[in-house]
C-alpha cells in the first residue's frame, strides 16, 4: 500500500500544527464558534448531539495493521473506546474532548493518518472498491488513481471553498461495489483498444449522482477520458461546478442539482469547453515516473505458489457447520490460486452496524498481521476485509474473528444493512437508525432463515439526506418526523451497483412499532412471490412495487 | 480599507465608483456593466482602470458575473477585483485562475470582501496578488498564513513547484 514519503508526511504535520493553533485560539475564547466552524470542518471536526465528532480519512478504505492499532488506541484513550466506520470508508469518533483533538491528529500523523477535508464543502475522501487489486476481471489496481485524485485533490487551493461538499469515486471493475453513479464523480477504469493488439486505460466519468433529499443517477459525460488527461477533466469538471453550482440554497447547492437543472448534453458541452482550455495548458499530465512511483507501491505482493483447494480448509467446512456458513457466505473469490477474500462483518446481531471497538481492532489488525499480509480494507457497506488470506489458513482466521464475535456469516444477507448514526448521535436526523438496525437483525437472527431469503439489502437513514443510502436499499427505510413522533417510509428496489436505481417510495409510513412487522411482510410477499433464483430485487424488478404494496398495506 | 499588494502594504490608488458617479480624474473602479456600455470612454482616460466582478448569486442562474465576459477588455484594465461576498463563496478562486491561465492576465487581481486568514494562501495560489484586509491585520500574520502549508501538491498559478511533479 502507499506509504508516505517526506513530502507527504510534512504537509500533514504542518496540518496538524495549524489546526492545533487554531483549536488553542478556540478554548482561549479568540475565536468564536462561528470563526472555528468552517475550520474545524476542514478538519474533519463535527459539533454532533451531545458531543465533538471526528471523523478520520482512510483513503480508498485501505489501512495498514499499525494504522488499524492507532485507530484502537485512539478509540480507548480518547474516546469511549470503540469507533464507528461510515459508508465512505472513514472511521468515526463520537466522544472526543476538543482539547485533546490536537494530540490525536498528532498520533494519527505518527501512522500517516489525518482528518483531513473529511468534512466541508471541498473534495473529500476518495473512496474505491474494497476488493481493488485482489477480484479477477480488473482493468488495473484503482487505488492508484485514487491515490493521485487524493494528492491532488488534498489543500486544492481553487476548490477548497465549493458551493457544498464533493465526493469522487473510483472503480476498475464492471461490477460496481463503490456506488460510483452516487457520487458526484464517479470514475470507472476501463481499456481502449489502440490496434496491434494494444490497449490504453482511462477512464468513463459519471457525474451529478447522489442521494440525499433529491437522489439521482449520475450521468455519463465521457466515455474515455485518457489517463494522462484526467486531472485535467477533473479540474473542468470541478471548475465548471465551482463556477456555477448554485450558493443561494443549501439543498440545491450539490453538483447533481447543477447537472438536473442544466442538462446532462449542457453539462458535458461546458466540461468540454473547460477541458479544452485546461488541457491546452498541458500542466496537469502526472509524469510518467511519478505514475509508476505510486503504481509500485500497489504492486502485487509475492504470492506464494499454492493449491487451488485447500484440504485442511475442505476438511474444517465439513466438520464445522458454522465455520463452513461463514465460508460460504462471507469469502469471495480471490484472483490468485489458492487465496481468498476474507469479509469481516461489523453486523452482528443486534450490534451496530459499522462498530468495532478497540479490541475488536486490535485482533483484527493482528489476524491481519499474521495471515493478510498487514493489510485491512473498509467497505461503503460498513463491513472489513482481509484481502491476502491463504485458503488454508481460513479456519485460524475465522476462530480469531470468532473470539471477538467478528465472524457473523451474514455478508449481503438482510442483518447486514447500512445505518447512519440517526438520532442516537445526530443533530439532523428525526428518527433513530441504529435501534431499527438491531431490531431488524434479532428479527432475523435465525440463518437458515436468513439464507432462504438470500440477498437482501436494507439501508436505513434516520433523516432527508440519506447518509444510510435508503435510496439505494433493496429495502430502503426513511425515518422521519410527524409532530414529534418517529414514523419511517419504506422504498423498494434500489440499488447502488453498476444497475443502478433509485427506490420507489411503498406508501404511507409506518411507526416504530410497525415497521418491522412491515419489513417481514415485504420478505413475505417476496417468498410467495420469487421465481427460482431470484433475489428480492430481481423478483420487485420482475413484478413491480403493486404486489409488494398490496401485502403491506392489506388489513390484518 | 488597508491593502496588502504583492506581500506588502501599499496605498491604493483606485477608487470603487458607482454607475452614476462622474469619472474622477484619478484610477478607478467601475462595474462590469459601466465597463461593457463606456468601454471606449473608459479606455481613452489617462487613468488606470479596474472592473470589479461580482460573485454574490445574481442573474438567472444565481452564479455572479460571469469573467470571460472581460475577455475583449483585458487590454485596457489594470486590476480586476473579484468580490468574495461570504467566506464560503469559492467563485472567485476559479475566476482567478481563469484570468491567469487562461486569459493571460497579467495586471493586478485584487481580493475583496470577505476575506479570511485562512484564505489568503490558496488565492495567492490562484494568482490573486492583492487583498483587502481588516484594519488589525498585520503583515506578520499576513506571511504566517502564506507559509503555513509549504509546499503544494498541485499545480496552480504560482511558482511552488508541485509535488506530485517533482520527485
Amino acid at each position: 500500500m502507499y506509504r508516505y514519503d517526506e513530502f507527504d508526511q510534512q504537509l500533514v504535520n504542518e496540518r496538524v500544527a495549524q489546526f492545533s493553533g487554531q483549536v488553542a485560539r478556540r478554548i482561549k475564547g479568540e475565536l468564536s464558534e462561528d470563526a472555528f466552524k468552517p475550520l474545524r470542518l476542514m478538519n474533519g471536526l463535527y459539533l454532533q448531539l451531545h458531543a465533538y465528532m471526528l471523523r478520520v480519512a482512510i483513503p480508498y478504505g485501505t489501512l495498514s495493521a499499525r494504522q488499524m492499532r492507532k485507530l484502537a488506541h485512539i478509540a480507548r484513550t480518547y474516546d469511549k473506546g470503540y469507533g464507528h466506520f461510515t459508508t465512505r470508508q472513514n472511521i468515526q469518533y463520537n466522544w472526543p474532548k476538543l482539547a485533546e483533538i490536537p494530540d490525536i491528529l498528532n498520533e494519527l500523523a505518527e501512522v500517516e493518518m489525518h482528518a483531513i477535508q473529511t468534512s466541508g464543502n471541498c473534495i473529500r475522501n476518495i473512496t474505491a472498491d474494497q476488493y481493488a487489486g485482489v477480484i479477477e476481471g480488473e482493468v488495473e489496481d484503482p487505488r492508484i488513481t485514487a491515490e493521485i485524485m487524493r494528492q491532488w485533490s488534498s489543500f486544492h487551493p481553487e476548490f477548497s471553498y465549493l458551493p457544498r461538499k464533493f465526493k469522487i469515486a473510483v472503480t476498475a471493475h464492471k461490477n460496481d461495489r463503490a456506488a460510483i453513479r452516487f457520487h458526484d464523480i464517479g470514475l470507472v477504469a476501463v481499456k481502449r483498444d489502440i490496434g496491434e493488439k494494444n490497449y490504453e486505460i482511462g477512464y468513463e466519468v459519471h457525474v451529478g449522482g447522489g442521494l440525499g433529499r433529491t437522489p439521482f443517477i449520475a450521468k455519463k459525460i465521457r466515455d474515455f477520458v485518457p489517463k494522462a488527461q484526467l486531472l485535467a477533466y477533473l479540474e473542468a469538471i470541478m471548475r465548471v461546478y465551482n463556477m456555477l453550482g448554485r450558493r443561494d440554497n443549501l439543498f440545491k447547492a450539490r453538483i447533481k442539482i447543477l447537472v438536473h437543472e442544466i442538462g446532462e448534453d449542457e453539462m458535458r458541452r461546458l466540461v468540454e469547453a473547460e477541458f479544452a482550455h485546461i488541457d491546452a495548458a498541458k500542466i496537469l499530465a502526472v509524469p510518467k515516473q511519478e505514475l509508476d512511483r505510486i503504481g509500485a507501491y500497489f504492486a502485487p505482493p509475492n504470492y506464494e505458489s499454492l493449491p487451488a483447494e485447500s484440504d485442511i480448509l475442505d476438511k474444517a467446512r465439513s466438520t464445522d457447520k458454522a465455520f463452513d456458513h461463514w465460508v460460504q457466505t462471507n469469502i469471495v473469490d480471490h484472483k490468485i490460486k489458492g487465496y481468498a477474500i476474507v469479509n469481516i462483518s461489523l453486523k452482528p446481531i443486534g450490534g451496530v452496524p459499522g462498530d468495532a471497538n478497540a479490541e475488536q481492532m486490535d485482533a483484527i489488525a493482528d489476524i491481519a498481521s499474521q495471515y493478510s499480509l498487514d493489510e485491512i480494507r473498509v467497505t461503503h457497506e460498513q463491513n472489513l476485509v482481509l484481502p491476502y488470506v491463504k485458503k488454508h489458513d481460513l479456519k485460524n482466521v475465522y476462530d480469531m474473528l470468532a473470539a471477538q464475535n467478528l465472524a457473523t456469516p451474514n455478508l449481503g444477507l438482510i442483518s447486514d444493512s447500512i445505518a447512519c448514526p440517526g438520532l442516537d448521535y445526530c443533530e439532523l436526523a428525526n428518527a433513530r437508525s441504529i435501534p431499527l438496525a438491531q431490531e431488524i437483525s434479532q428479527r432475523f437472527a435465525d440463518l437458515d432463515r436468513q439464507y432462504d431469503i438470500g440477498e437482501l439489502k436494507v439501508k436505513i437513514s434516520g433523516c432527508i439526506n440519506a447518509c444510510g443510502h435508503h435510496h439505494v436499499g433493496h429495502i430502503g427505510i426513511l425515518g422521519v418526523d410527524k409532530k414529534g413522533t418517529e414514523f419511517y417510509q419504506l422504498s423498494l428496489g434500489g440499488a447502488g451497483d453498476e444497475t443502478a436505481s433509485i427506490g420507489q417510495i411503498t406508501g404511507p409510513a409506518f411507526t416504530g412499532d410497525e415497521i418491522v412487522d412491515a419489513v417481514e411482510k415485504l420478505v413475505t410477499s417476496y417468498i410467495d412471490l420469487r421465481q427460482p433464483g431470484e433475489r428480492f430485487l430481481d423478483t420487485y424488478r420482475r413484478v413491480g412495487l403493486t404486489p409488494f404494496k398490496e401485502q403491506l398495506y392489506a388489513p390484518d | 480599507m488597508p491593502l496588502i499588494k504583492d506581500k506588502q502594504f501599499v496605498d491604493d490608488p483606485f477608487t470603487q465608483i458607482d454607475d452614476q458617479a462622474a469619472l474622477p480624474d484619478s484610477p478607478v473602479i467601475v462595474s462590469l456593466a459601466r465597463l461593457q456600455t463606456e468601454a471606449q470612454t473608459l479606455a481613452a482616460r489617462n487613468q488606470p482602470l479596474g472592473v470589479i466582478i461580482r460573485a454574490d448569486n445574481i442573474g438567472k442562474t444565481k452564479a455572479g458575473e460571469n469573467v470571460r465576459d472581460l475577455t475583449d477588455y483585458l487590454p485596457i484594465l489594470s486590476l480586476v477585483a473579484l468580490e468574495f461576498p461570504e467566506f464560503r463563496n469559492g467563485r472567485g478562486f476559479s475566476a482567478a485562475r481563469i484570468l491567469r491561465d487562461e486569459l493571460h492576465f497579467t495586471g493586478e487581481i485584487r481580493a475583496v470582501g470577505e476575506v479570511a486568514f485562512d484564505q489568503w494562501a490558496f488565492m495567492m495560489r490562484c494568482g490573486i496578488n492583492a487583498f483587502e484586509v481588516g484594519a488589525h491585520v498585520t503583515l506578520a500574520q499576513f506571511s504566517e498564513a502564506l507559509g503555513e502549508l509549504s509546499k503544494a501538491y498541485q499545480p496552480a498559478c504560482d511558482d511552488k513547484k508541485p509535488i506530485l511533479w517533482r520527485r
